[in-house]
């Protein structure tokens, strides 16, 4: 079959950040194909669909659609030579309907003037016609994920695009959003459109996919047949060595609660409830995930707990004493740790060094705080200590940070928060954005925490995490805990019901632990 | 070099860069009055910086003038570090002049005591004045630039009614309070030029102040909460007692420095006090990289390129003094165009590497 796309030779350095984002990448998809573009964060995924979409310049190499090279400076090129990109996080404007969001910028007027119904009418149309149904008049703020999504696909496919890029089209959705997704993205196919689809979820490639690229270290480590190859290899590629893709862990040694919440309520910062009256409670030596879709209260959940923002009601309790009120300082001398979501904004502080980062938590105590001075030898010892226990490449003592990976990053993090030996670990979202290995590095460290004893609460919207470390699982929709389901015996299809909103079935259905 | 090396000497690099920059559009300006750039550079040099004998000596008036430059400076590096962008220097500096023209004459103690007494109470008044905006931010989120320029105002009129009224020495044509006593004078140096105590006050501040956001535990508090405030929260460092922390540090920093102008230079206070060092501090805490080692370096610069103006151009060479401070505002202006100078450093650097072919493999 014909090359729909082929870049050849495309090179990008970053002289800001000296990294060589592409190097001497080649790239091609056949027409009509679904083609799974895979690789490690940082791999230079991104780089590559960035320069086709025109946001970034390459400093060398060549773009061919339908075999005619094209010079491609901005999005508006792009778009005139038929590729269109999703987003992985989407540009809509919240209170535009869907017609609207659809014929943004290329509106069909009268003199001059919008004509509301005419554009519902296209945008029905258009819909129709690609097996895409949607509620042209609907708000975008109103509908789900999957459906803002679709939204974005038709946006793209109204201008033209006979080559669509998706960037991580499935880190947002549910497991039924996203069989609906690879059904759309099949259909697209059949109808002669090419699919390029970014994704590090490997079972997802095999799902989807016709054929496969995987990017390693800024360069194409080779591009199959889906039906030629398997997981482990794809994996092997992505990360240049074997990767362990399960987690290995023994039986569950549950001790005494170590942490409770009580009838807990919580507002977002716009003042708008977004936990209401949840409890359960964590033992040591056990590890309980809280799955859900993002933005189902989760982040609010595990503020209010590591006491990054105030309850609305309910009460929390720490190691048998009340912490409901207690400063994050109280809360983290009664044995509290918490990995953060956003490690970049909040669990480390990119304008400092190591040293200084390492040390946020206990830097008053004794080893570091020498009568209100630092103590820079014990800190400099400190963050040796770190970088050598949890192999943290790259970084040195007293050295800057922000220029490490997000594994690296996160191995910081880590290193800080069980240093100390604490008894209850929150963890949300450990792994966002990491590769396979520093997401096998990640997991092991926190079943390791498991086995000495700590309890660990562990949020993630990766259902496969959830179900690989959890002892046990209680599902998060709409700031409620919508059901609790064991993680042994629970199919995906059951927790995505309850992800979805659904009621849990009488017979699995477990009250909340009080 | 490594990359945190190579940042280091950008902080040096940029301001000298704007320094330079400065004074080359500044040139046009020259220009314009017709007279030779190089000499009237030469003369701003001399006039600003010069030194004939001991008593004859620009410089030493330049440290002088330097001296409240480098104190309002440190207050607005100890507040912007710790995340509070207060401009309230002037105000806390009018304050401190104040309560040390006040204090100067009204009270009677031994030497050496009495200044330090007086210098404390200034800082004293100046840390209540940074105080209240700290308080009004941390407890009910008011923003503390706009509380500041309020307060600015504020004091520039009370101190005003002070020198008219209850501190009025005589009647004259321009009021001005009684003289301080000789118990409260700070000591010069040499005749000639009021380089004082003050000074050496100063530069032992910024030393002060260096050890402190840097080296102890309350300082570093306070650089974490102004660097990043949700970091400072998960960590659980207590931002808002830092963020008053700092703002009563920056008050007293610029109470000392109304005070020793007081004490050192002027003696007495007079209408038409505010002459904006207290805002001269900001544009030197920028321009010194908000650090106190640059604080001090440019505040002499910021001195000497004045007087050289008002001394050199305007009385040797007729050109307005003016242009001292048009200097001083062309190279804020390069200072505050940063981005443009990181990228052309970095793509200068990038060209040199390329043209001397160190394509040396670079770790990842």
């Amino acid at each position: 079959m014909a090359l729909a796309l082929e870049m050849t030779g495309i090179t990008k350095y970053f002289a800001s950040t000296d990294v060589k984002a592409n190097d001497k990448v080649d790239f091609a998809v056949e027409a009509g194909e679904v083609h799974a573009l895979v690789g490690e964060n940082g791999a230079g995924k991104t780089t590559l669909m960035s320069i086709l979409y025109g946001l970034v310049k390459p400093d060398s190499g060549e773009i061919k659609v339908d075999g005619k090279p094209v010079v491609i400076t901005r999005p508006d090129d792009a778009i005139r030579n038929g590729i269109g990109m999703v987003h992985q996080h989407f540009k809509l404007v919240p209170s535009f309907t869907v017609a609207q969001s659809i014929l943004l910028g290329m509106e069909p007027n009268r003199a001059g003037f919008l004509t509301p119904n005419e554009e519902n009418r296209a945008v029905a149309e258009l819909a129709e016609r690609h097996g895409l149904p949607v509620d042209p008049k609907a708000r975008i703020r109103d509908l789900p994920v999957g459906m803002q999504q679709r939204v974005e696909i038709l946006k793209v496919l109204e201008r033209n695009a006979r080559i669509l890029v998706l960037d991580e089209p499935t880190a947002v959705l549910t497991p039924q959003e996203v069989a609906e997704l690879m059904r759309v993205v099949r259909n697209l196919s059949k109808a002669g459109y090419t699919v390029v689809f970014i994704t590090h979820k490997l079972l997802e490639v095999v799902r989807v996919a016709d054929r496969v690229s995987v990017m390693r270290a800024g360069r194409n480590a080779g591009s199959k047949a889906v039906a030629e190859t398997t997981v482990p290899e794809l994996a092997r590629m992505m990360v240049g060595r074997e990767v362990l893709l399960k987690v290995n862990k023994a039986p569950r040694q549950a001790g005494e609660v170590v942490f409770a919440a009580d009838d807990v309520s919580v507002t977002d910062v716009r003042g708008f409830p977004a936990v209401t009256r949840v409890s359960f409670n964590v033992r040591a030596g056990e590890i309980l995930g809280i799955a859900g879709v993002s933005g189902n209260g989760q982040t609010e959940l595990v503020e209010a707990i590591t006491g990054m923002r105030a309850l609305d009601g309910g009460r929390l309790v720490i190691n048998t004493k009340d912490a409901t009120t207690l400063s994050v300082r109280e809360r983290r001398e009664r044995g509290l740790a918490h990995i953060p979501e956003d490690r970049i904004h909040v669990g480390l502080n990119l304008d400092t060094n190591l040293d200084e980062n390492l040390i946020v938590s206990r830097y008053r105590l004794g080893q570091f705080n020498r009568a209100g001075f630092l103590n820079r030898r014990s800190m400099r010892d400190f963050a040796a200590d770190v970088i050598k226990r949890f192999s943290v490449a790259a970084a040195v003592p007293g050295g800057g940070i922000s220029r490490l990976s997000g594994g690296n990053m996160q191995k910081i993090v880590i290193g800080r928060e069980l240093a100390g030996e604490p008894s209850f670990i929150v963890a949300n979202q450990p792994t966002r954005g990491l590769d396979v290995g520093s997401i096998e590095f990640v997991h092991r460290s926190l079943v390791e925490a498991r086995d000495r004893g700590a309890g660990i609460l562990l949020v993630s919207v990766e259902l496969e995490e959830i179900l690989a470390l959890s002892d046990r699982v209680l599902v998060m929709y709409r700031g409620q805990i919508q059901g609790e389901v064991d993680p042994a015996t629970a199919t995906e299809e059951q927790i995505g019901l309850l992800m979805a909103g659904a009621h849990p079935e009488p017979a699995s259905a477990a009250g909340p632990a009080a | 070099m490594t990359h945190d090396r190579l940042k280091q000497f950008d902080a040096f690099l940029i301001p000298i860069l704007a320094v330079i920059s400065g004074l080359l559009v500044s040139v046009v300006l020259v220009l314009l009055t017709k007279t030779s750039p190089i000499e009237a550079y030469r003369i701003l040099f001399v006039a600003g910086f010069g030194c004939n004998d001991l008593t004859h000596c620009a410089l030493f008036t330049t440290l002088e003038r330097a001296t409240p430059l480098i104190l309002t400076g440190l207050s607005a590096v100890v507040a912007f570090r710790s995340g509070m962008f207060s401009i309230g220097q002037e105000g806390q500096y009018l304050l401190g002049a104040v309560v040390a023209a006040w204090l100067g004459y009204a009270i009677q103690l031994p030497p050496v005591i009495h200044p330090i007494f007086i210098m404390t109470m200034s800082m004293l008044a100046g840390a209540a004045y940074g105080w209240v905006p700290g308080v009004l931010r941390v407890k009910l989120g008011v923003n503390e630039l706009l509380v500041t320029i309020v307060l600015n105002a504020i004091a520039v009129l009370f101190a005003e009614y002070m020198v008219q009224f209850p501190l009025r020495s005589d009647p004259g044509a321009t009021a001005h309070s009684p003289i301080i006593d000789l118990t409260a004078q700070l000591p010069t140096f040499l005749p000639g030029s009021k380089w004082g105590v003050g000074f050496i006050l100063a530069v032992l501040a910024a030393y002060i102040v260096y050890v402190y956001l840097w080296r102890s535990t309350p300082g570093y508090e306070q650089r974490m909460a102004g660097q990043s405030k949700r970091f400072a929260l998960f960590g659980g460092i207590p931002s808002d007692q830092a963020a008053i922390r700092a703002m009563l540090i920056s008050g007293a920093l610029a109470g000392l420095a109304g005070s020793i102008e007081i004490l050192g230079v002027h003696r007495r206070i007079m209408q038409a006090f505010s002459v904006g060092l207290g805002f001269d501090g900001l544009s030197v805490a920028i321009l010194g990289q908000t650090h106190p080692l640059g604080v001090v370096i440019v505040a002499i610069l910021f001195a000497g390129v004045r007087l050289g103006a008002q001394l050199g151009l305007q009385l040797e060479a007729q050109i307005p003094r003016e242009l001292g401070g048009t200097m001083i505002g062309l190279i804020i202006l390069f200072v505050a165009l940063r981005k443009f100078y990181e990228g052309n450093i970095e793509r200068t650097r990038n060209w040199l590497g390329r043209f001397f072919n160190r394509g040396q493999s670079r770790p990842e």
